[in-house]
């Protein structure tokens, strides 16, 4: 966000606040849903149980006509600004990111949110799926650290 | 510890919760109820970046301590155990681990490289209607789908 020195991490902003309760209620509701194990994940991605394509339709029937309007209204966010959605065209390495993304999805049974639930609930194996996640997530940082720097000078390299 | 919650919550409960949930936060912060940044912001902070968004690292934190809250003091339902039950049938433990970090790893990176994840992508840019976060999400289904069943066949129906 701001250059220099880096926010403190022990301050009572704002943002921190909503940060860590906005963590604590979706943290909440995957654990509520039983999202964090396996094998609720898997009976779905093997189409045995549609449940979970019913819990995440629900959640987007519920906040795609909310955001539509807000946006429309030209909301002004407390903390954010005038409420902006985002909405880019598909690229390559989207369908490529996506595929990936699926493939360890379905071989790991969890995914960024629950994997951190599965350690709340003392499914020790998410102890396992947690360094994977941010392994994987480095590699891809080094990756394009380095194309940048073959390609632009020193300088421009974003920190 | 107070074990109010129900063995699973429903998703017709808990999709809607979710949904407002994405809706809160953009209203709010005009933010995504994302889970991958806030990997990626955890470990610019471990690293000490000073470019780190401390906000984010808060969430992640609440997202481990919704967990606990939803498996360990609303329900009784956590306990130490391995978490993957079907795949500890289908697989001995030399294999179930190193399966689950290399998925783990496999989406981590895709997440990455695809900019985002299940929440991410699969709810908060769908809700905003993203052609890329709909074509991320449908591709991340399919491969997912695909994957699972060929797990399936390879291990002669034991997963």
């Amino acid at each position: 966000m701001s250059a220099g020195h880096r926010q403190p991490l022990f301050k009572l902003t704002k943002m921190n606040v909503i940060g860590i309760l906005f963590g604590i209620m979706f943290g909440a509701v995957l654990g509520a849903s039983n999202l964090h194990e396996y094998d609720t994940i898997h009976n779905m991605l093997s189409l045995e149980e549609i449940d979970v394509f019913l819990f995440m339709g629900s959640a987007i029937a519920v906040s795609a006509p909310a955001l539509w309007f807000l946006e429309r209204r030209g909301f002004a966010t407390p903390l954010g600004g005038d409420l902006k959605l985002s909405r880019p065209k598909p690229e390559a390495h989207h369908v490529k990111g996506g595929a990936l993304f699926g493939i360890g999805w379905a071989i790991a049974g969890t995914c960024p949110a629950p994997a951190l639930v599965m350690i709340s609930s003392g499914a020790w194996m998410g102890l396992i799926a947690l360094p994977g996640i941010f392994l994987g997530l480095h590699l891809r940082e080094r990756q394009v650290v380095r194309q940048l720097s073959e390609s632009v000078p020193e300088e421009s390299v974003p920190v | 510890m107070i074990d109010v919650l129900p063995d699973r919550l429903p998703w017709f409960i808990g999709g809607p919760i979710l949904g407002v949930l994405i809706v809160g936060l953009f209203a709010v912060a005009n933010q995504p109820l994302g889970a991958s940044g806030a990997y990626v912001q955890a470990s610019a902070l471990v690293r000490g970046r000073h470019d780190a968004v401390v906000w984010r690292v808060w969430y992640f934190v609440g997202l481990f301590l919704g967990g606990v809250l939803a498996t360990v003091i609303l329900r009784e339902s956590a306990g130490v155990r391995s978490g993957y039950d079907a795949l500890r049938e289908a697989f001995p433990l030399g294999v179930a681990v190193p399966l689950v970090f290399a998925g783990a790893t496999l989406l981590g990176y895709g997440a990455a490289v695809a900019g985002g994840c299940t929440s991410g992508h699969g709810m908060c840019g769908t809700a905003q209607r993203s052609p890329a976060s709909v074509t991320v999400t449908a591709t991340f289904m399919a491969t997912a789908i695909a994957t699972t069943f060929i797990l399936g066949i390879l291990t002669g129906g034991a997963l």
